[in-house]
């Protein structure tokens, strides 16, 4: 089998983490009006590579990868290859390289199923905000076929993250309007999105149009200015951090909605006596003042979970723990062969969600009931209030999570999403406050962990959590002051990621 | 049964709390290092700022380097000629001086030095329009014969033949030698006096029959002697008394400054570089720490002043050298980092206070800073550099992991990319031939294509029988059996050629002070060189896999060639034509090698051309891989401008597999210029993404590399408008340059060089 490359750039810094050799694969069905290698949009030609010619090719070049980089197909369209890039994917992974795609979404959709699922980033090119533009810049009629690409992602098998990126063009999306649709119409991938990025319009590939002797749609249109296209990255930065918290509080309203509806009924079928009884009889509860106790009783709620309710899923945000003290839940995942994988079945007295209170990462597994169950649901609140400091609970969360959530959270690393963006603004947000000083310029952390440290102890590699910083700091959200102190500018920012 | 030095007061007193070992028994730094040094692991947090005393003394000399520049005009001292002790005390500002001393008594007044060559100090004076005192030019003249006039008593007709025709070129026949580096730590570690009674004891052991060697060694051992004594004569007009061993850090970095004044007092070699110092001071200011007499602010003012002082070192050249090398090289190379043989680091904050005078001064050019780049280093530190590199582009990087296995771990760097065992070892320099001109005597029969006979205009002969091509399409097995023999040839001729020059810079001068910092009996290097490695690499390949046709002029000398199809070209990680370039580069060592050195020294080769890329150009006619006549070389081990269609690490895996150990030992240099927006997204991403590429190429094997973060508008405008960028600094083969000072050509060059951008 062969592929119809056009060229490979070894040295690609820019187009996914860390360093990577980049295949641009022949053919495009798009004919956007800045493309700036139309060149590569006939299909066929070029030269051609089998897909073990591209795992030796990259071979050569893996010394130079360090932990996030690996190999890029670009294009071109490289989903419009799709059996090609699929073997390549597939050797590649075997060969444990780090694989990035870049797409406009236009492909041979007989292949999604199989090539998503190999990829571990996702360089999505998002063109224009509405059928008629995208039409006029790709001169084809295809934003309902992007908008599929997009929701369907997921069920495609898509389990990486995603480079979300838009070319701008002077006098067409370069306004806070444009960027405020830009963030809404990437809506169903918000979960998987680990960067935005504006790449501002440039000329240097016209004078390849009059070699081709194809006509230039966007003559005399200038170079977009850099400054200002930065400037509307930082804002559509924000909108997405605002939509991201937006969303968040919604869920947590609706659940706690939930959660609340079956309280009566429950509470009143035990009483608020038997209650207590049952909260103080925690081990849990064991160093709470009398009238504390109350007061969480207050703020708890009790729910009646029926047999094939789901209390949490995948890439849930932390919002409650659980108590549950009569029945029995299971935590599993689906498999990416659509197998249950199940780690472990709860029961009278167990505890859940603790620990993703504590540390501030969503959910990588799904509970569901197994029985009727009676849960006691404490919402974020209450736990901060009194358990994020109680060193008993801190203990007990510890104890009895950390063994069983951690390698159960080993076995599913590969298959679980994993939000760069998340455990960094949490990192930030913990050490603020625990060793943040309120300063003129923000929140002070001077820190006592190299990055190396850093990333081990928010989960991530000491590349990406280096990566995450200077976004951030890029975002205007804080100040790097060498190695050692960071100052954060911007707190909710950070806080939209993680709430 | 040895003496343990300890016992002596002067000793005991300057080695309190330092842990002894062999060191005391004998002169061994790196023992003294090795048994001492305390390993950095952290980040450059600790760096502190300059004193304001430093920053006002930086300011002023800043000052009378750009004023010097702009006024195209320079100071010389013209009543003396050079020597250690031959010039009174000179001061920029004795009250802003933590560490004292200057070539001559004024900053940046420069030093006459007639024993290389007296014609070269007369053109460079009249180019200036100064000049000495003529009694002292009668005298010297009437009594004294130089270096210079030496090789040419002993040249043959033959090497005149090769040097005139460009075939072989910036030998060190009218100058300095240069790249030899004395262990200037001996002086701070053991004084004067120790070293002097050392080496009297070694020429009292020079016993047996009067043979020319021993007769030869006794002499310079007593030259050495006498450059001891004036060392220390000097310094005493400074006030300090260098006989004894150096009681504190700033006795430390002064002592050893004094020893490589001297150095540069005595000689105006073109690389002059420092060693490697680093960790051995390191020890002097981590002891003064602990005792509590130094914080880290005077800790770095120390290190910062001896910067300056090294950033003032001038020679008296001739404006067309300065041309050539684009300003005042000096290449005053300090090594920095690597690792030591028993897996430590030799990464200490020292390392980190050196460089970071780059923050606290600026960017500047000297002294030349040369990472050892091991893959082992601290994380910390690469990144260090690597963010070093982005900021300033005056850093070089050399693979501590193929030197170390062949040097251990106390070499250093001479000029760009030669390394040497510091106090052990010594190079005699040698230039480089070039290599695409002599693919085209291979095509021409051993003719010069460019140069033509004054009178009859018909094409000089070189090189004797070789037969000359005359196919219509070029053989490649014909042409590559000519190569060989014009390499045969060019070798015998090369080395004859430098065991000459050579021989009569040991008579005529030389370097006593810097070879009384070395061990009585040293090994010798020579070192030989090459240029336009990738033009004969591509010219092969192309006749090799494409269809070349060279067009003759009247004379059968082929003037141009015509390239039918496509061909491999070096740069693109591709085997069939890197291999050429590898095998040439072995064959050309071969035949050196078959040839005795002078001295019995060590071949090695080097692929290095500083700027001298666009000479060789300019000298050099249209070659079989479509480069036309004039058109510069590529600098270094680099591939052409142009020829990389795969992107930089296909490049860099070209270069990578160049050999070092065995066949390139004396260095091969890359260079390497990537756009800022290109390495990253951000600051973070850059530093992280040159440090992976940098692992990743050293990883591979490769041996040099000069960082270049720029941006080529930057250059363009640094171009229209100099004065907006007085301390532009970038990095060119082996060494780095102030951007303003190259000629517009070579700033043309840089400019048109593959600058590695985003696609």
């Amino acid at each position: 089998m062969h592929g119809f490359v056009h060229s490979i750039e070894t040295m690609g810094l820019v187009d996914g983490p860390g360093t990577r050799t980049i295949f641009f694969l022949q053919g495009c069905p798009l004919r956007c009006a800045y493309c700036h290698n139309p060149d590569t949009q006939r299909r066929g030609g070029g030269q051609l590579l089998t897909p073990e010619e591209v795992l030796k090719t990259v071979e050569r070049y893996r010394s130079y990868y360090g932990e996030e980089g690996g190999v890029t197909f670009s294009g071109g369209e490289p989903l419009l290859q799709g059996e090609f890039l699929h073997a390549c994917l597939q050797i590649l992974k075997r060969e444990g390289y780090n694989t990035c795609v870049d797409t406009s979404g236009f492909g041979d959709p007989r292949y999604y199923r199989r090539i998503l699922p190999l990829v571990d980033t996702l360089l999505l090119d998002v063109k224009a905000f509405d059928r008629a533009s995208f039409a006029e810049l790709t001169a084809v009629d295809g934003f309902a076929a992007y908008m599929n690409f997009l929701t369907d992602l997921e069920e495609n098998g898509f389990r990486g993250q995603i480079w979300v990126r838009h070319v701008m063009v002077p006098g067409f999306t370069d306004n806070e309007e444009s960027m405020r649709r830009f963030i809404e119409l990437i809506r169903p991938i918000w979960k998987r999105v680990d960067r935005i990025e504006i790449l501002p319009y440039h000329t240097s590939g016209v004078e390849k149009y009059a070699r081709l002797g194809l006509p230039y749609r966007l003559e005399g249109v200038e170079p977009m200015d850099k400054q200002k296209a930065k400037e509307l990255e930082v804002y559509a930065n924000k909108i997405f951090a605002q939509g991201l918290r937006e969303e968040r509080q919604a869920y947590a309203e609706k659940k706690q909605e939930k959660f609340t509806q079956g309280r009566d009924k429950a509470a009143s079928d035990l009483g608020r006596s038997a209650l207590l009884s049952v909260l103080r009889g925690l081990p849990l509860f064991g160093d709470l003042a009398e009238e504390d106790v109350e007061d969480v009783l207050q703020q708890v709620i009790l729910a009646d979970i029926k047999e094939g309710e789901y209390i949490f899923k995948t890439g849930d945000p932390p919002e409650f723990m659980y108590l549950i003290y009569q029945g029995q839940m299971k935590i599993f995942v689906n498999t990416m062969d659509g197998e249950e994988q199940i780690f472990y079945i709860y029961r009278d007295g167990d505890f859940v969600g603790g620990l993703n209170l504590l540390v501030q990462t969503p959910y990588r597994y799904i509970g569901q009931a197994l029985t009727d169950c009676k849960v006691v649901v404490i919402p974020k609140a209450a736990f901060d209030k009194y358990f994020y400091d109680s060193p008993v609970v801190l203990r007990s969360v510890l104890v009895k999570s950390f063994e069983r959530i951690r390698w159960a959270e080993d076995l599913i690393q590969r298959l679980a999403t994993s939000n760069a963006s998340m455990k960094t603004a949490g990192l930030l947000l913990k050490l603020a406050k625990r060793i943040g000083q309120e300063t003129q310029e923000g929140i002070r952390l001077e820190l006592s962990m190299n990055r190396e440290e850093l990333g081990n102890y928010s989960g991530l590699r000491r590349e990406t959590i280096t990566r995450k910083l200077g976004e951030f700091k890029e975002l205007g959200y804080i100040e790097l002051v060498g190695n050692k102190v960071i100052i954060i500018k911007d707190l909710e920012a950070l806080e939209s990621y993680v709430l | 049964m040895r003496e343990n030095l300890f016992g002596r007061p002067e000793m005991a007193r300057a080695w309190e709390g330092f842990k002894p070992g062999r060191w005391c028994e004998t002169i061994d730094v790196r023992d003294f290092i090795q048994s001492n040094y305390t390993p950095y692991y952290g980040d450059e947090g600790f760096l502190a700022e300059p004193t304001a005393r430093t920053a006002s003394l930086w300011s002023r000399v800043n000052d009378l380097i750009q004023e010097e520049v702009r006024n195209k005009t320079i100071k010389v001292d013209l009543e003396r000629f050079s020597g250690i002790d031959n010039f009174p005390p000179g001061y920029i500002d004795q009250d802003k001086e933590i560490i004292v001393g200057l070539q001559t008594d004024e900053p940046l007044k420069r030093i006459m030095n007639p024993y290389g060559g007296f014609r070269m100090l007369k053109n460079s004076l009249d180019a200036y329009g100064l000049q000495m005192d003529p009694e002292m030019e009668a005298r010297f003249n009437e009594y004294r014969k130089t270096h210079n006039q030496g090789v040419f008593d002993a040249y043959t007709q033959e090497m005149r033949k090769v040097r005139s025709a460009g075939l072989l070129t910036g030998l060190p026949d009218a100058y300095g030698r240069g790249r030899i580096i004395g262990d200037y730590r001996r002086v701070a570690l053991y004084g004067v006096d120790y070293l002097k009674e050392r080496r009297e004891q070694d020429k009292a052991n020079l016993t047996g029959p009067a043979t020319e060697e021993i007769i030869r060694l006794r002499e310079e051992m007593t030259e050495q002697i006498r450059a001891l004594e004036a060392m220390k004569s000097m310094a005493a007009k400074y006030g300090f008394d260098i006989g004894r061993p150096a009681q504190n850090a700033q006795e430390a970095v002064q002592w050893l400054y004094f020893a490589y004044l001297a150095a540069v007092k005595e000689n105006n070699g073109a690389a002059m570089s420092l060693g490697r110092n680093t960790a051995f001071l390191d020890i002097y200011i981590e002891r003064d720490l602990q005792r509590g007499i130094l914080d880290e602010q005077a800790a770095q003012e120390l290190v910062d002043q001896l910067v300056i002082k090294l950033r003032l070192v001038r020679h008296l050249r001739t404006p067309e050298y300065d041309e050539l090398f684009a300003g005042d090289p000096t290449w005053v190379t300090e090594a920095i980092g690597g690792m030591g043989e028993d897996g430590r680091p030799l990464v200490t904050k020292t390392a980190y206070r050196f460089l970071h005078t780059l923050t606290n001064l600026g960017t500047s050019p000297e002294p030349n800073m040369t990472v050892l780049w091991s893959t082992e280093l601290p994380r910390s530190f690469k990144e260090y550099c690597a963010a070093m590199s982005i900021k300033t582009a005056s850093i070089q990087y050399e693979n501590d992991d193929l030197m170390r296995p062949i040097y251990g771990d106390d070499y250093a760097i001479a000029c760009c990319v030669s390394a040497m065992r510091v106090g052990k070892d010594m190079q005699f320099f040698g230039a480089r031939a070039n290599l695409a001109k002599a693919l085209l005597y291979a095509i021409n029969g051993g003719y010069d294509e460019l140069k033509r006979d004054k009178n009859t205009g018909a094409p000089v002969q070189v090189l004797p029988g070789i037969e000359r091509n005359t196919q219509e399409v070029l053989d490649y097995e014909t042409v590559l059996a000519s190569f060989k023999q014009v390499m045969d040839q060019l070798a015998e001729v090369y080395v004859n050629t430098m065991n000459t020059i050579h021989y009569m810079h040991d008579k005529y001068a030389y370097e006593a002070g810097q070879m009384a910092l070395h061990d009585p009996h040293v090994h010798r290097y020579i070192a030989f060189g090459l240029a336009g490695l990738s033009i004969a690499a591509d010219s092969l390949s192309a006749i090799k896999y494409a269809k070349v046709k060279p067009i003759r002029d009247e004379y059968g000398i082929a003037v141009d060639f015509e390239v039918e199809g496509e061909f491999p070209r070096y740069g693109n990680d591709d085997d069939r034509v890197d291999q050429i370039a590898v095998e040439i580069n072995q064959y050309f060592m071969e035949a050196l090698r078959r040839h005795p050195a002078y001295r019995g020294a060590e071949h090695t080769l080097s692929l290095l051309t500083i700027t001298s890329n666009v000479v060789y150009g300019q000298k050099t006619g249209a070659t079989p891989d479509g480069r036309k006549k004039g058109e510069p070389f590529a600098p270094g081990a680099n591939p052409m401008n142009g020829a990389d269609k795969l992107g930089a690490l296909a490049s860099l895996n070209s270069v990578a597999k160049l050999p070092y150990r065995q066949v390139n030992q004396d260095g091969i240099s890359n260079t390497f210029t990537i756009v800022p927006s290109a390495l990253g997204k951000n600051m973070a991403e850059r530093v992280t993404n040159l440090t992976n590429i940098m692992d990743g190429y050293f990883g591979r094997g490769a041996f040099h590399l000069n960082v270049n973060v720029l941006d080529r508008e930057l250059l363009l405008d640094a171009m229209e408008h100099p004065e907006k960028y007085p301390n532009l600094t970038i990095r060119v083969s082996g060494y780095a340059v102030r951007f303003n000072r190259l000629k517009r050509e070579h700033q043309l060059d840089v400019i048109n060089r593959t600058f590695h951008e985003a696609v």
